[in-house]
Order: C-alpha cells, then sequence, then structure tokens
C-alpha cells in the first residue's frame, strides 16, 4: 500500500486498472473526462490490458457496457450530467437484464442554463432506474467504493449494474491523498466471479425477450428483490473490504450522532464539510450530529431508521430540485420514517445547485434554521437555500 | 446463377437456426430473410437485435426461435450493443476463453437503422469492429403499424404519410443507407433480397468471414405493410429486382459488382401495381418513379464498369 | 344501474374483429347509447388468434375498463376458431353465441348447444359472393344485430359507411344479407357446458424467471403452435412434384420437410398457409385448400 498525491478521477481511474478492467466504453463530457483519458492513457501504455470502446455517444457507451457485460467480462464507463440524461434509456435495461456494468458518475447539474458543476440532479433523474447507488466523500472513498462497486455487481446474488457518484469537480478535480493497495491485495479482494449466463455460443441462451402482461410484473418484482437482497452482499463486501484494507463502509453512516437531538442528512463531499460544522455546534455545547447516506439504492431502510428515529429534528440537504415537489432525498427519508411512531420532525432544504458552494457557516445556519421553522411549525415547505433575492 | 440452384435445396442446410414457432405474419419476407441469414451464419455467431418486428415475434417470453446465443437490448443501440459484444468477445479471446472466429451479427430493421439508430451504426461502422450489420429493410416501421420512415419508398402510403386529399403518401425517396455504409470505407457493402436465397446466402458467408465491419442491405418484403397477398412476398422480391427498383450488388473495399444483372429491366409498374401501398399511383408518378430508378441503376453500372475497367 | 351487455368478438389478426366492435360500438353510440369498443391490446400479427369487445349501455357512461371475462354475447368470425380456442370460455347463462360456420344449425349443435342461444350463419360464403374476398367483420355484424337486437339494423349503415367509404355499399349488403340468413336456434332445455379441453398455458411465477428473464432453452419456441393461424394448407400432388424443394427454400416458418420418399410436406403445426410454397412451386404441385374443406 503507497500513499499519493492523486486527484479523485484519476483514483477511479486506478482502481478500474488494478480491478483489471476488461471493457471500458465511454464518451468525454466534464467534470469526469478526466477519468476516461486516464484509462485511455493506460490502455494506450499497455498498463490496462483492456478494449477501449472511444463511442459515439453516452447512449452507445451504455450500451457497449451492455454488449461486454452480457459476454460476462469486467465492464467500466463513467459520465455526468447530461451524459447520464442520454444514457437514461439504456440504465433501467442493464438493471432489468442483470448486467453488472459499473459506472462512475461526476455529479453534475443539469442544462438549461448550461452548467458543467456539481449538484446531484442526474442521480436524482436516475433514481429509479434499478441501479446499486453509493455516494462517496472524498478521494479515498472514491477509490474504495469503486473496487467494491465491482465486487458487490458481479456477485452471482447481485447480478446489476452499480454507480459510484463522485460531487463534480468538488471531488472529481481534487487531489488529495490517497492510499493506493498493491496488486495482490486487490486481487484477493476482487477475485474473478462466475457469471452464470453469458452470450456463448457453446450454451446459446436469449436475452432480453420481450414480456405480455402474464409475465411483465413477474420479472418486475424479481428484479425488485434482487435490488433489496443485493444490501447483504454490499455489508459482507464491505466487511471483507475491511478485513483486507482496514477501511469500513456502512449503508448509513454518522457523526456524531450519539445523543443528538438534531440531526443533519447529506450525501457526498458536502459530508465532510457539514462534519466541520457540527464540531463547531458541539463545541458551543448543541446536541447534534450528521447521518451520512452512503448507500442510496437498495435505501437502508432498517440502519437508517435506527439512527433518524433518535433524534427530534431532521435536517435534509438535498443537492436536488423536484420541481413542484419536495427534495427527492427529503421524500425519501420522510417516506422512511413514517411509519414508525417515535420519529423526527423533518426539514428540507435545497442547495449547492450548479456548484454552488455551501460553507461550514452554511451549514450552522441550515441547522438554526430549521430549529426556528420547527418551533414555527413551519416545515412543511422545502426551501431553496443560499439564493440571492 | 440462381435458377443453377433449382435443385439445390436438397443441398440446403437443414438445420433451422431461426425455429418455427415464432410468430411473425403469415408470409413475412423478413422472417423469410431471417432464417436464411441464420442458415448461413450457422452456430457460432452471437445474434444483437433491435427492437422491431423480429425481435417481437421471436422472443416472447418464455419462448425464443434462436439457437445461437441473442441479445436485444433497445430500439436504436444494436450497433452499440454490438461493439460492446466484439469488445468483450476480444477480453475472452486475450484470456483464451473464447474463439475470435465467433462472429457478432447485428440485425436492425430500416427505421432501426437508416432513422432512429444511424448514429450507433455510423460510430461502429467507422470505428472498424469486427462484426456484421444486418438491415431487414420491410421499407416503414411495420412493428408499430406501418409508419414511414426514410426507407420508405417515394409515393408508398404509410400511417403517417399517408395518401390523403391532398397528399400523394411518401413524398421523398429512399434513404440510399449501403451509399451511406460504402462511405465508412468498410471492407464489404452488399444488398440482398431472400428472393434470391443463394446470392443472399453467399454475401451473408462472405460478411462473416471477412475482417472488420461487413454490411448487408436485404430488402425484405411485408405483406401487412405493403398490402399484398402473403403469397406473393418471394416474387414481389423478385420483380424489385428484376424492375431495377432494388438492384443486387456488392461493395468489397469499394470495388463494385452487380450480381444480377437483367438483360433488360422490367417496368417499374410491374412491381407497383402488385402492392396495395402504392395503389393511388398516377401515372405521372409511376413515371417519375421510372425515371429515377433508371437514373440510379446506370449510376450504379457505371460505377461496376469503372471498376471493371481496372 | 342500466343493463350492461358485454360481447366478445374472436376472429384473426387481419380479419377484422377489431372493425367489427369498433363498428358496433359507434352504431350503439349514434343510438344514442354508451358504448365502448376495444382490442385485446397486444402484438398478435396477421392470421394469429385475435380479441375484440364491445361494452353497451342503454343510459350510462361505462366506468368498466378491465377485461371482459362473462361475454353476454360471443361472436366466432373464423370457423377454424373453434377447435382451438374455448369461444364459450365465460359466456353466461341465456347468452348468445353466433358462429360463423358453413355448417348446418343441426350440424353445429351437438358441438356448441349450451345455456345459451346458438345461430350459424355462413358469412364466409356471403362475403365470397357480394364482396369476393372472405372477410366477414361486416356480415357477422348483422348476423349479431339480428340475433341480439342489441342495436337496430339501420344503425350500422353510418358507422359502415364511414368506415368503407367506396365499399361501403357492398358491405351493407352483406351485412344485410346475413341478416336474413342467419339461422338461430332457440335456446333449448340443456344446462351443460360443451365440455372441451384446450391446452393451457402455465406461466412461470417470479421465482421461476432466471435473472434478467433470460431462457436457456434455445429454440424452444418450436413448441408454439401456430398452424392455428392457418385458413388454407398446402397440399402437395406428388404426381407433378419434381422434388426440387423450392418449397422447402422459401417458407418463412421452415416448415416444410422432406420426407423419405424424398417429397415435401408441411409441417401443419407451424404451417400458417402463407401460400409462398405454392406460388413458387415450378410445377404447380401445390394447391392451398381452405382448412375446413382439408
Ligand atoms: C426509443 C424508441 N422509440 C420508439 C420505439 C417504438 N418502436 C418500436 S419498433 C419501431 C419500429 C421498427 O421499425 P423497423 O426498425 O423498420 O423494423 P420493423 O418492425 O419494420 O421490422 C418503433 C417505432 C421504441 N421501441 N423505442
Ligand atoms: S408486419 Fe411485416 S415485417 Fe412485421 S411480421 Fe408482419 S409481415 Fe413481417
Amino acid at each position: 500500500m503507497k500513499r499519493v498525491g492523486l486527484e479523485s478521477s484519476l483514483a477511479i481511474a486506478e482502481a478500474v486498472r488494478l480491478a483489471g478492467v476488461d471493457v471500458v466504453s465511454a464518451y468525454p463530457i466534464t467534470p469526469q473526462t478526466h477519468i476516461i483519458e486516464r484509462i485511455a492513457q493506460m490502455v494506450a501504455d499497455g498498463d490496462l490490458n483492456a478494449s477501449y470502446i472511444p463511442v459515439e455517444s453516452e447512449h452507445s457507451a451504455m450500451s457497449g457496457c451492455l454488449g461486454a457485460a452480457a459476454m460476462g467480462v469486467r465492464t467500466f464507463t463513467a459520465t455526468a450530467g447530461q451524459g447520464l440524461e442520454l444514457m437514461h434509456e439504456v440504465l433501467p435495461v442493464a438493471s432489468a437484464m442483470r448486467l453488472p456494468v459499473v459506472m462512475a458518475i461526476c455529479n453534475r447539474a443539469l442544462s438549461s442554463p448550461l452548467s458543467i458543476w456539481g449538484d446531484h440532479s442526474d442521480i436524482m433523474a436516475a433514481r429509479d432506474s434499478g441501479w446499486v447507488q453509493m455516494f462517496a466523500e472524498n478521494g479515498q472513498q472514491a477509490f474504495d467504493l469503486t473496487l467494491c462497486a465491482f465486487r458487490i455487481a458481479e456477485d452471482v446474488e447481485v447480478l446489476l449494474p452499480t454507480a459510484i457518484n463522485i460531487d463534480g469537480f468538488h471531488l472529481s478535480h481534487v487531489i488529495e491523498s490517497v492510499l493506493i493497495p498493491e496488486q495482490g491485495e486487490v486481487d484477493k479482494f476482487l477475485p474473478e466471479l462466475p457469471r452464470p449466463y453469458v452470450l456463448d455460443p457453446r450454451k446459446p441462451l436469449t436475452m432480453g425477450d420481450f414480456a405480455t402482461p402474464e409475465l411483465y410484473i413477474e420479472a418486475k418484482k424479481s428484479q425488485d428483490v434482487a435490488l433489496r437482497n443485493s444490501k447483504k452482499v454490499i455489508l459482507q463486501a464491505w466487511q471483507e473490504f475491511e478485513g483486507v484494507f482496514g477501511r469500513r463502509y456502512s449503508p448509513v453512516e454518522t457523526y456524531r450522532a450519539d445523543g443528538a437531538s438534531v440531526l443533519l442528512l447529506t450525501m457526498g463531499s458536502f459530508s465532510e464539510v457539514a462534519m466541520e460544522a457540527i464540531d463547531r455546534l458541539r463545541e458551543s455545547g448543541e446536541k447534534v450530529g450528521l447521518i451520512r447516506l452512503r448507500l442510496w439504492r437498495p435505501f437502508p431502510f432498517e440502519e437508517f431508521r435506527q439512527v433518524a428515529s433518535q433524534a427530534d429534528l431532521l435536517v435534509v440537504l438535498d443537492r436536488a430540485v423536484s420541481f413542484g415537489g419536495p427534495g427527492p432525498v427529503c421524500s425519501e427519508v420522510q417516506a422512511a420514517l413514517y411509519p414508525l411512531s417515535k420519529k423526527p420532525q423533518v426539514a428540507g432544504f435545497i442547495g449547492g445547485l450548479g456548484g454552488r458552494d455551501i460553507t461550514t457557516e452554511g451549514f450552522e445556519d441550515m441547522i438554526r434554521n430549521a430549529r426556528k421553522k420547527a418551533d414555527a411549525g413551519r416545515l412543511g415547505e422545502v426551501e431553496i437555500i443560499g439564493v440571492r433575492e | 446463377m440462381e435458377t443453377l440452384a433449382l435443385y439445390v435445396p436438397r443441398l440446403l442446410e437443414k438445420k433451422e437456426n431461426f425455429a418455427p414457432g415464432h410468430r411473425a405474419c403469415s408470409g413475412c419476407g423478413e422472417a423469410l430473410a431471417v432464417r436464411m441469414v441464420m442458415k448461413a451464419l450457422g452456430k457460432n455467431v452471437i445474434v444483437v437485435m433491435a427492437t422491431g418486428c423480429m425481435e417481437i415475434i421471436s422472443t416472447q417470453l418464455p419462448y425464443t426461435s434462436w439457437e445461437v446465443p441473442w441479445i436485444h437490448t433497445l430500439f436504436e443501440n444494436t450497433a452499440a450493443v454490438a461493439s460492446g459484444v466484439v469488445a468483450g468477445r476480444e477480453a475472452l479471446t486475450r484470456k483464451g476463453k473464447a474463439s475470435s472466429r465467433t462472429k457478432v451479427v447485428a440485425m436492425a430493421g430500416d427505421g432501426a437503422t437508416a432513422d432512429i439508430g444511424v448514429q450507433a451504426l455510423s460510430g461502429a461502422l467507422e470505428r472498424g469492429h469486427d462484426f456484421t450489420y444486418i438491415c431487414f429493410d420491410n421499407e416503414a416501421y411495420m412493428n408499430t403499424g406501418i409508419q414511414r420512415s426514410s426507407a420508405t419508398p417515394f409515393g408508398a402510403a404509410t400511417t403517417t404519410q399517408p395518401v390523403g386529399k391532398i397528399s400523394m403518401g411518401q413524398n421523398t425517396w429512399k434513404k440510399d443507407m449501403p451509399a451511406i455504409a460504402v462511405a465508412h470505407n468498410i471492407p464489404y457493402v452488399a444488398t440482398a433480397s431472400p428472393s434470391y436465397p443463394f446470392d443472399l446466402m453467399n454475401k451473408v458467408k462472405k460478411a462473416r468471414d471477412i475482417e472488420g465491419p461487413a454490411y448487408l442491405h436485404i430488402l425484405s418484403v411485408c405483406p401487412t405493410g405493403w398490402r399484398t397477398p402473403s403469397d406473393l412476398s418471394v416474387r414481389i422480391g423478385r420483380l424489385a429486382v428484376e424492375t431495377g427498383v432494388f438492384p443486387l450488388y456488392e461493395v468489397e473495399n469499394g470495388k463494385y459488382t452487380l450480381n444480377i444483372d437483367p438483360p433488360q429491366l422490367r417496368s417499374v409498374e410491374d412491381y407497383l401495381k402488385l402492392q396495395g401501398r402504392f395503389k393511388h399511383l398516377t401515372p405521372e408518378m409511376i413515371k417519375e418513379i421510372q425515371e429515377k430508378v433508371e437514373a440510379k441503376y446506370a449510376e450504379l453500372v457505371e460505377k461496376v464498369l469503372f471498376y471493371d475497367g481496372f | 344501474m342500466s343493463k350492461l351487455t358485454e360481447i366478445r368478438w374472436h376472429g384473426r389478426g387481419g380479419q377484422g374483429a377489431v372493425t367489427s366492435a369498433e363498428v358496433m360500438g359507434l352504431s350503439a353510440i349514434e343510438e344514442g347509447k354508451f358504448a365502448q369498443a376495444f382490442p385485446s391490446f397486444g402484438p398478435e400479427r396477421r392470421g394469429a388468434p385475435v380479441l375484440a369487445f364491445n361494452r353497451i349501455s342503454d343510459s350510462e357512461h361505462i366506468r368498466m375498463r378491465s377485461a371482459v371475462t362473462q361475454p353476454d354475447i360471443v361472436v366466432v368470425l373464423d370457423p377454424g376458431l373453434l377447435g382451438i380456442i374455448d369461444v364459450t370460455r365465460g359466456l353466461k347463462e341465456g347468452g348468445v353465441l353466433i358462429i360463423n360456420s358453413s355448417k348446418s344449425l343441426l350440424d353445429i349443435k351437438s358441438e356448441f348447444e349450451g345455456p345459451w342461444t346458438l345461430a350459424v350463419v355462413d358469412a364466409t360464403a356471403i362475403a365470397m359472393e357480394v364482396l369476393k374476398i372472405p372477410i366477414v367483420n361486416t356480415a357477422m355484424l348483422g348476423a349479431m344485430v339480428k340475433v341480439t337486437g342489441v342495436v337496430k339494423l339501420e344503425s350500422l349503415a353510418e358507422p359502415l359507411g364511414e368506415r368503407f367509404g367506396k365499399l361501403a355499399e357492398k358491405n351493407i349488403a352483406a351485412c344485410r344479407r346475413a341478416y336474413d340468413e342467419v339461422s338461430i336456434a332457440a335456446q333449448g332445455a340443456v344446462s351443460q357446458r360443451p365440455e372441451k379441453t384446450f391446452g393451457e398455458v402455465t406461466w412461470p411465477s417470479w421465482q421461476e424467471l432466471l435473472p434478467g428473464g433470460v431462457v436457456t432453452d434455445a429454440g424452444n419456441a418450436r413448441s408454439y403452435r401456430t398452424g392455428d393461424w392457418r385458413s388454407d394448407r398446402p397440399i402437395w400432388d406428388h404426381d407433378r412434384c419434381i422434388k426440387c424443394g423450392v418449397c422447402m427454400l422459401f417458407c418463412p416458418e421452415g416448415c416444410v420437410e422432406q420426407n423419405e420418399q424424398g417429397y415435401f410436406e408441411a409441417n401443419y403445426y407451424y404451417c400458417k398457409g402463407c401460400g409462398i410454397c405454392a406460388r413458387e412451386c415450378w410445377t404447380q404441385a401445390i394447391t392451398m385448400v381452405e382448412e375446413a374443406k382439408a
């Protein structure tokens, strides 16, 4: 294991190399491009023995991944923002056909106005595509979770495409220190797994058939159960990961949440900024803590409820707008809490859109603001914060 | 020559790799073409298919007509999926787990090829993957009920360019997809018709055995969409060739060959008059079509002669 | 609540069952009634058995939108369907069953008599005489109106006119002839439903589906019968056959096989009766014979 200074994008490329990916099918888009450029260079230099398909669109990028994954080989792509939107039609096909493609998404705002900067609008619009979806908060996690994604996606019990979300620019373009393991350690964690159903003339099979109403719903049920059940394998994979590399991941992670009456919930790189805010508030004696949602799909109901039900007030930051509705993460956690008899009140905020920064002060304000709203009984409305009036 | 094949059917590959029990319309020329293609390809292939008639009629869960590995994902991305399958095959070959002789064959209708999937196809041809792409051209979107495509011929009635008080059906000339394929400088482009089975099967084998991208364009009579009696599908396909409406030719590394060159082209009317989709045509329109067909045919002959000169 | 009449039409893709239902629905609406007309939503192709439905109510908007499972009236456009589909399935007691058949009422009675009114009309013969094509949907409309009275015969005229344009007159004529010629058996004392067993499809459960719905049994469509779609079948005349095999070559189903004597024959389990083999045969050794007469 060695400690190096590496941009998160390149850390992901490094994970792809160490995972010995067989096929990469990708199309450039800011802020993701560094990942695939680096992979292309690795292939050009012979450092990664993969077939790199320089496709003509993201739609084809994901389609190429489907084809390769159907052959049973390890498959990777990366995209962001508009690229994910153009892939939109293909994403649910990957999951429904149980093709374990791994994708890094450098989360980016959606046009229009055109913005190359970060927020979560892209992945939230792809939320229901049936993929395993997780969020990284720093370069190390981007690297680790990429390795884990292959382990999870390709498990015979799972066979589902898996996305690692990293914030565009805020993560993708930041150089920080990352521990890179030796090939041997990676191989130990990530052996080549058997694939039961692949395109092989020696064992012909038909994939991607057509279903009448008599069977479609059965197919969907089976897919949904597979995604829900994947959590078992995810937990196991993260446990194995800890065994080999010493770092631990969980579907719902917390920071100073013990005994907190107010909990803030974040996803992605802003979680670390939020930790700073929590420290400051704790120092001034406030009982506040943080929930970092690592696993977005399958939604970790149990783990989330266990942590969140302790608090009186849950403050949720969404980095995407569901126009005319509540924030997507907020509505999700509210739905998860609703059946509980003891549950916190929920305050939803939307912020950090299109690359707008949120500072520690911003998080402190958000928590204070939430308290005020709760006291005034005004929690029903979402509020977009940091907007110039 | 086709007629020499008269007694050959008994030498035909007996194995049906496209199994009966498929649900194509009675007399479907496209299903016939697929059947012949599958006979020629043999078993060492992987088929990637677009959404469309042939997909719907052959893979209704829990049934499949395919005796070879087969995958369908979407309508417009067949060439891209095929690129991925080729890349996957390469990766497996590197590890000694697959044979580079396994051919990847993409199949799609004219809508999936010339319209919505033309970008993915262009990308895949340009990148030079080792695969064969076959367009089954029935000259409209038949799976969804006879809507126009850019491959619909001039004058044909479709449900989205119907004949009306002020419209005479398709008002554009058929997009020349094989020419677009040729423009990608690929090693092999050919047109074929199931009315000329041995020519078709030879071309399929040629395409299969060539390294690099090959493009086949097969005219596939659709009795439902062309409003023709189901027993005429083969005859109409033959007339398309005999009238010069759909010449059978090959382009090998840029070199043109006419495979069936009738001493004299029949009048296009012989072809048009059998089809309900053309029944509204005026003599002027038929004349216009005749002239266009002759001009295009002459253009083709010129290309053939140009190469013969070498 | 006003009485709701539910109708099921049995036909084949391309034969016009859906048109029958449409014209019926429009005629009812024309009379000031409330009606629905809808097909079985699916990708059935030309020749395949299809269904179409009507709901008719005298006085109320119809809210029911789920499938019609217990029709009051069943109309069978294609006699060939009788042997392959349980056309009386769910038909209500006291309902009406109308069949297109060249057989007489007496002949058909033994098979289709039940706790309903049975009627027969040779709509194919009428259509061939009047329209010169075997499209029976308009004739069957006439027969059905006569037997059931759900709408008046006159009410069909306008929707038929709209629908058939230049051919309206002939279709109305076919309709009228069937109205006049249909033979109706009064509902007898029979309370027994005809006993028929048809192969039921068993669908897999969600647990039985393989991941992604893959099908590993390559070519298992072979167990799917498409021979049901046929209305004419090819018959080979061995005296004329030169054993060239052109028929085998051009069969879209791949269902023409060579027997031990070297002659060719269609596998009727699959043959859809397209007639390409008969058309392409060099020596005209193949004739297409109407299924019912074969
Ligand atoms: C993105 C998308 N748009 C539209 C459709 C609907 N659709 C399915 S098949 C088809 C037409 C197929 O036509 P063609 O490719 O010519 O094949 P054919 O059915 O005629 O063989 C259409 C429009 C679809 N499946 N996906
Ligand atoms: S609509 Fe045309 S192409 Fe499609 S199955 Fe029917 S005959 Fe074949």
